[in-house]
């Protein structure tokens, strides 16, 4: 993939979509897999490295336990966060472009209902800013005007210098890559 | 010191009586227990008649090799239990039970056998078997307790785990809360244990002690020796297993291998019970 492009996973459903993207940050077995990004190669003992800047958002759009904030902030604590810090400003103002607005910093997230989960997901890896977001059916459970901003941030976000998006997506058949289209059989 | 009451064959014949009023009331009440109650009893005679002649043994040749060969038994048949107890298992759960159980019991028994209690000759079987006995008994319980929350938080919260795994979590970083809720669970009953100790019941080691003689000031302070050493072994028992255990589950680069997990068959007669109380 070539660095500020948008790139779509297509596939008939159960065709291992979500297997490769899980392959592909090492969550999944793939035997003789090669892992190279802006010309660095990584091997197993990096993984964890590798995933910091692959990263993928994982279909249904899992949440921890906790509140929202502690959702949105909990990569920023790890040993690889490589020095980023959590803005919460930034955080409210892509809330605001998802349309979650009314939901609180300190509300339970395992209250939210499947759309919130989603936009939150997709608040928390733009706000990670990795290099490559892998995303697995980013815009599940969102009606259309809703899924069509999220998709416009997600596309944007990969327009960046030094970012990429892949992107498996259900019913955007419409959709052109601006990068490449990567077919499974 | 009183006297110490030797009991003979007539006295356990007796006592038999009380068992066999157990198996009356089964029979009345149509409970049907008179069976497993009778397997039970000759069980227990027949597994403490065992232990009582080896141990008559083991304490004529005064020699260590004896001593560590019953305590070898005992790590291997209290790890066997702790595995059999666990809802679920692994290839290696027997070896790193038997790990967590011989380096928990090993360093504890050391400290309570030779620094506490200062036993001379320091194998001296009177102290050192049973002392071990109540470790490895009671870490056990601990070790399965804890075996069960780490396997069921990793089971249950795989989303979670792999969550912060998508964000380049170490497997450090990934485990921490699951070993230390599975750690936490393993260590409530022996707390539990300890803050109602005295209150509901007599301590068993305290009764024993009492029963045969011993002053009681100085029963409660060998009691008190014995809780805090089963304190540590459970510790350091649940911090053990759940690290082998989270080690065997999650591959160094961070990969959860769940694959890896497989129910434990229950036995018989526990599937009994349980359905008995559902």
């Amino acid at each position: 993939m070539a660095e500020s492009t948008f790139n779509i996973l297509k596939g008939p459903s159960g065709c291992g979509k979500s297997t490769l993207l899980h392959q592909i940050v090492g969550m999944k077995a793939a035997k003789g897999a090669k892992r190279i990004l802006g010309g660095e190669s990584f091997d197993r003992n990096m993984l964890p490295e590798w995933r910091s800047k692959v990263t993928i958002m994982m279909q249904n759009a899992p949440l921890l336990t906790g509140t929202v904030r502690e959702n949105l902030a909990f990569p920023f604590r790890l040993k690889n966060s490589g020095g980023r810090t959590f803005h919460w400003n930034k955080a409210r103002w892509l809330m605001h472009e998802t349309g979650l607005d009314h939901v609180k910093p300190e509300q339970d997230a395992k209250m939210l209902s499947g759309g919130e989960r989603h936009r939150l997901a997709l608040v928390r890896a733009l706000l990670w800013s990795p290099t490559v977001i892998l995303a697995d059916e980013p815009l599940g459970g969102l009606d259309e005007a809703i899924a069509q901003r999220c998709l416009d941030l997600l596309q944007e976000y990969s327009s960046r210098p030094g970012k990429a998006v892949l992107c498996v997506l259900h019913n955007f058949d419409h959709l052109e890559a601006t990068g490449r289209t990567f077919n499974l059989p | 010191m009183q006297k110490f009451t030797f009991l003979s064959p007539l006295d356990l014949l007796i006592a038999t009586v009380l068992v066999l009023a157990a198996g009356t009331i089964s029979i009345l009440l149509r409970l049907g227990l008179e069976k497993s109650l009778a397997v039970a009893a000759s069980r227990c005679v027949l597994q403490l008649g065992m232990v009582g002649l080896v141990l008559e043994k083991i304490f004529g040749i005064d020699h260590p090799l004896p001593v560590l060969a019953w305590l070898a038994v005992m790590v291997t048949l209290a790890s066997n239990e702790a595995v059999k107890r666990a809802k679920w298992n692994y290839r290696g759960i027997t070896l790193d039970a038997v790990i967590t159980m011989a380096f928990s019991a090993m360093i504890v028994g050391a400290i309570v056998t030779q620094a506490v209690i200062k036993v001379r000759p320091w194998y001296s079987p009177q102290y050192v078997i049973p002392l071990l006995g109540m470790i490895l008994g009671n870490s056990l319980n601990g070790i399965s307790l804890c075996l069960d929350r780490l396997t069921e938080h990793l089971t249950s919260r795989t989303t979670e785990i792999e969550l912060l795994l998508a964000f380049g979590a170490t497997r450090s970083e990934a485990m921490a809360e699951p070993l230390q809720t599975a750690v936490k669970t393993g260590m409530i009953p022996i707390i539990n244990n300890m803050s109602v100790a005295g209150i509901v019941s007599l301590p068993g080691m305290m009764t024993g002690q009492i029963l045969a003689g011993a002053p009681p000031i100085q029963a409660v302070g060998y009691q008190i020796v014995v809780m805090f050493m089963i304190a540590a072994a459970n510790a350091l028992g649940s911090m053990s297993i759940a690290t082998l255990a989270s080690r065997r589950l999650m591959e160094p680069h961070g990969r959860l291998r769940l694959d890896r997990l497989n129910r434990s068959k229950k036995p018989a007669s526990r599937k009994k019970a349980l359905g008995k109380k559902g």
